[in-house]
């Protein structure tokens, strides 16, 4: 992509609540049309973030440019977004068409106009007949697929979206999810979610935004972020990653559990660092069998899920979560001793205290 | 100072030092935003909340006015500054009035709680929300409903030939009417009918916030329900009782149309005094001063009981 | 406490004694509206108890004298029952008007001011109303001494206003704490700006507490006695008023029916606030 302005850029925006930086100096850059999710912990600062951008807080230093223009100070209902609330904040005295027209009516459209542009909307969210139902007679995949439809009716410059699956259940969730991806490709809108949950960033994005306390941790696309985390909380945050303490030899090699297991680093030697391995990417093999440079454990629990076996494998001190499709492991006991290495390509190394 | 690292096809936003000095040459500064004198925010609330304001100003004029007018020298215009007016307060005609006040309102307050008790615990009882309307209806009734048409009906049922009267009669318990009319007994029925729901209301909602849990353990203890009551329910309800009778007191001690129209013209409470002070004596200062007088009485009251109040929950709270 | 621990831990006497009690103090909460009502139906031309005839002619006194008809005072009863209407009118729409953004803001904002506003709006309910009247009486009085300005029908509108607006305070801000603040940023997400959205959005649905607020106004207007009395002049008196005047010699049976009457209106409109407010907690 060339070097064109982004069509949303955040610069060094800050927010204090009291003593607490909810956000601290937040760059941003998001290109016309991309899906950026913001993911992170309760508390990390990304439903703020969202409101700064939205317009209903302020921020206390730094600046939003759309476009290239500075929109910082405008108030949040000159500013053209779409926003879908948490609570999706249906109107309850109104009916899902008015509800669905109130954007089109505040711009004077006309009455049949608008009626024909909230058909439309409908039959995109697949919710073709109920145009003139009151909010409280909808079930909460349709108050989900008509808060969207709202959003979208008069085509904003951005679409923005709180949490806006948190309150349907699993199913719904995940269906839920693949049609708001459809959705934004079809419009082509630009997108920024806040979500807590890794699986349904992974789905949506085409980057995440990982925070952590007010500051930005990485922004990457979901594959980079999840092979390359740019740190132990990242790597922890997205799937479960083992987090083991480790040296680096002479030689870069890292060790971990008192052994070289496959890792290696370019820090100095010497250096403590910690490396993340994924469940999923710890090599378990019978002990005789053994190829490459291993450890040896013992297996404290094993659980067969179905297509996968989930096991705890304890290694000196450290316990390490695994996965694997392999079907010998599924028959694996408790007590047995199994063989532990890592592929290096999939491992990523911090330094110690960077977390 | 935090980085945005990307890969890929990605846009790269990097703090570059280079961009920035052009950039803010063209910007408001990136320093924290000068805010101005006033905030529209601030300024919209003061908009929102000044009508209110506006009507109370009267009130709070009237409040302050009948404070000046009582330590003005004069009876009928403000002038000068005087105590003549409290001072006139301590001759026997107000003292009179002010010692029946105070008996009154206390009987008609323990008279009252007495009354509310039993009916807060009906209320708290009654499982079906028609019956709990019909209830809470009868109870406010007093409240809402003028105290003139009140007093009609008192007159009518403890007149001479009134329905009190008639059923004593007719029940052969008395020979002749009792005098229950224009003398202290009426106003005594008026004010604790008037003043019914200010107890009510209180007494049940302290009544609800009771835990059913100390009743089930007295009765498993063995408690009959006269001693649960007595050595449970009463003493937890102790703060919401005090505060209830405060109210109905400092209401009951500032009535005015109860003594007027139940009292002929024998039962000089503080409320009518103050009124026969206005008209027929002219002595607007003395008004004044009986009135602040009499709002002095109640703010005491309600201080007293306040006070009782909370050291009745502290002990709760330190048992 | 509930209605199943009732009947299990209040057995026997004591239950007895309780419910005795509580009939009593029903009884005389409700029975001097009873009794009028009764008698107004009375066919005597006496007050005696209980009538021996029912009627309704003094229904039909009542209303001719409400027409005004055959009236001996300088106030007819159908002005003294019009200035009351206009009264209870004026003081339900101005203190609505003025609590509902009042409540908004309250509701909205933050910062330690808005106890000391909602203690200030308190102030009225704990006055001695005897005080009130006298209060306003002396200024309204010295008003017209320095400045020649009559109130006429304001005499009454102001000291009304001023009970009135704590209860109405009371229901606007119930509800106007049922209307989710992201109900207006969602409004504002879509292009409203904050007054647009206030009143699309905030206002219908604080529709039946404003209503509630109304009415309560009108019944607290149109039943004021004590202030009124003292505020009253020749020409402007509320029908409470006009009714004292006539009644301070004898009480007769039109009267009965002209409160009866009353009665009617207030039971009605308390009945409306009542659905109106159902179960969003009540008015004390």
């Amino acid at each position: 992509m060339s070097a064109q302005t982004p069509h949303l850029e955040i610069r060094g925006l800050t927010k204090r609540f009291g003593a607490v930086d909810a956000l601290a100096d937040i760059d941003l850059g998001i290109a016309r049309g991309e899906f950026v999710c913001l993911l992170g912990p309760s508390g990390c600062g990304k439903t703020t973030l969202l409101r700064i951008i939205a317009g209903f807080e302020k921020a206390d230093r730094g600046h939003l440019l759309l476009e290239g223009k500075d929109i910082t100070e405008l108030p949040p209902h000159q500013r053209g977004f779409g926003m879908v609330f948490q609570s999706l904040a249906l109107f309850p005295h109104m009916t899902v068409a008015e509800n669905i027209g109130y954007g089109m009516k505040l711009r004077g459209t006309a009455a049949a106009q608008r009626r024909r542009r909230v058909e439309e909307l409908l039959e995109v969210v697949q919710l073709p007949a109920i145009a003139d139902r009151p909010v409280a007679a909808l079930s909460g995949g349709q108050r989900q697929r008509v808060a969207i439809a709202r959003a979208l009716a008069v085509p904003p410059q951005l679409f923005l979206l709180d949490e806006p699956l948190s309150a349907l259940d699993a199913q719904l969730r995940d269906s839920m999810q693949i049609e708001l991806r459809q959705l934004q490709q079809r419009f082509g809108v630009t997108t920024v979610v806040v979500t807590h949950d890794q699986t349904e960033a992974m789905m949506l994005a085409d980057r995440l935004v990982v925070m952590k306390q007010g500051r930005l941790q990485q922004c990457d696309t979901p594959t980079e972020v999840y092979r390359r985390p740019a740190n132990a909380f990242v790597a922890e945050f997205l799937g479960a990653a083992n987090l083991l303490p480790g040296v680096v030899q002479a030689d870069g090699a890292v060790n971990v559990l008192g052994a070289h297991v496959g890792a290696s680093s370019r820090l100095a030697a010497g250096s403590a660092v910690t490396l993340a391995v994924r469940a999923e990417d710890v090599r378990l093999q019978a002990v005789g069998a053994a190829s490459a440079p291993h450890v040896v454990g013992d297996i404290e629990f094993v659980r067969d899920l179905g297509p996968l076996a989930e096991l705890i494998v304890r290694c000196g001190d450290e316990r390490l979560r695994c996965r694997s499709a392999d079907a010998p492991l599924r028959e694996a006991r408790v007590g047995q001793k199994v063989a532990v290495h890592f592929d290096a390509q999939r491992c990523s190394v911090f330094p110690a205290a960077h977390a | 100072m935090q980085t945005a690292t990307t890969s890929g096809a990605a846009l790269v936003t990097r703090r570059a030092d280079a961009r920035r000095p052009a950039l803010t040459a063209a910007m408001p500064s990136a320093s924290p935003r000068a805010s101005p004198r006033v905030s529209p925010r601030k300024r919209a609330t003061l908009l929102l909340v000044l009508p209110a304001v506006v009507l109370l100003l009267p009130f709070l004029a009237a409040v302050l006015f009948i404070l000046r007018y009582s330590v003005s020298a004069e009876s009928q215009a403000i002038n000068g500054w005087s105590l003549a007016h409290y001072g006139a307060l301590f001759e026997p005609f107000f003292l009179r009035s002010v010692l029946l006040t105070l008996k009154l309102a206390t009987l008609s307050t323990v008279i009252c709680m007495a009354l509310a008790v039993p009916i807060a615990m009906l209320m708290a009882a009654l499982a079906q929300p028609v019956w709990r309307r019909v209830v809470t209806s009868l109870v406010l009734l007093p409240m809402i409903l003028n105290l003139l048409i009140q007093s009609y009906g008192w007159m009518m049922v403890l007149g001479p030939t009134g329905v009190a009267n008639s059923v004593l009669m007719q029940a052969g318990l008395i020979e002749r009417p009792l005098s229950l009319l224009f003398n202290e007994v009426g106003v005594l029925v008026g004010l604790v009918q008037t003043a019914l729901p200010l107890a009510v209301f209180p007494v049940l909602g302290a009544m609800r916030v009771i835990s059913q849990e100390y009743l089930e353990a007295a009765g498993s203890m063995g408690a009959t329900p006269w001693r649960s009551f007595f050595d449970v329910t009463l003493p937890l309800l102790k703060p919401g009782l005090i505060s209830a009778a405060s109210i109905v007191f400092a209401y009951n001690a500032s009535a005015f149309a109860v003594p007027l129209l139940l009292g002929g013209r024998k039962v000089q409470m503080m409320g009518v005094a103050i009124r026969d002070m206005i008209s027929p004596m002219f002595d607007w200062g003395g008004a004044a001063a009986a009135g602040v007088a009499l709002i002095l009485i109640t703010l005491v009251t309600m201080m007293v009981a306040t006070w009782l109040a909370t050291r009745a929950v502290q002990l709760k709270e330190a048992r | 406490m509930s209605a199943a621990l009732w009947s299990r831990t209040n057995a026997g006497s004591f239950r007895v004694a309780m419910l005795a009690m509580a009939g009593v103090g029903l009884l005389v909460a409700a029975l001097p509206v009873l009794v009028i009502v009764i008698m107004s139906f009375s066919g005597d031309a006496g007050l005696e108890f209980p009538p021996r005839s029912l009627s309704l002619r003094w229904y039909s006194s009542a209303f001719d004298v409400l027409r005004g008809e055959g009236s001996d005072s300088t106030v007819s009863a159908f002005e003294a029952m019009t200035t009351s209407f206009m009264v209870g009118a004026v003081t339900m729409i101005a203190s609505v008007l003025a609590c509902v953004p009042l409540a908004y803001a309250l509701v909205r904002s933050t910062g330690r001011w808005r106890h000391g506003v909602q203690l200030l709006f308190t102030l009225p309910l704990v006055f001695p109303l005897v005080v009130l009247g006298v209060a306003y009486l002396l200024l309204a009085e010295t008003l017209a001494q320095r400045t020649g300005v009559e109130l006429g029908l304001w005499r009454l509108a102001i000291p009304h206003i001023a009970l009135a607006l704590p209860f109405v305070l009371r229901n606007c801000l119930s509800a106007m704490q049922g209307v989710g603040r992201d109900l207006e940023e969602a409004a504002m997400s879509l292009g409203a700006s904050p007054l647009r959205a206030a009143v699309d959005v905030v206002v219908p649905l604080m529709k039946p507490g404003i209503l509630a607020g109304l009415i309560f106004a009108f019944i607290i207007s149109f039943n004021e006695f004590t202030v009124s009395f003292f505020m009253y002049t020749i020409d402007v008196r509320t029908l409470p008023i006009w009714m004292y005047s006539r009644t301070v010699s004898s009480l007769d049976p039109t009267t009965l029916a002209i409160s009866t009457l009353i009665i009617g209106l207030d039971v009605a409109l308390i009945a409306w606030v009542d659905k109106l407010v159902a179960g969003k907690g009540r008015l004390f």
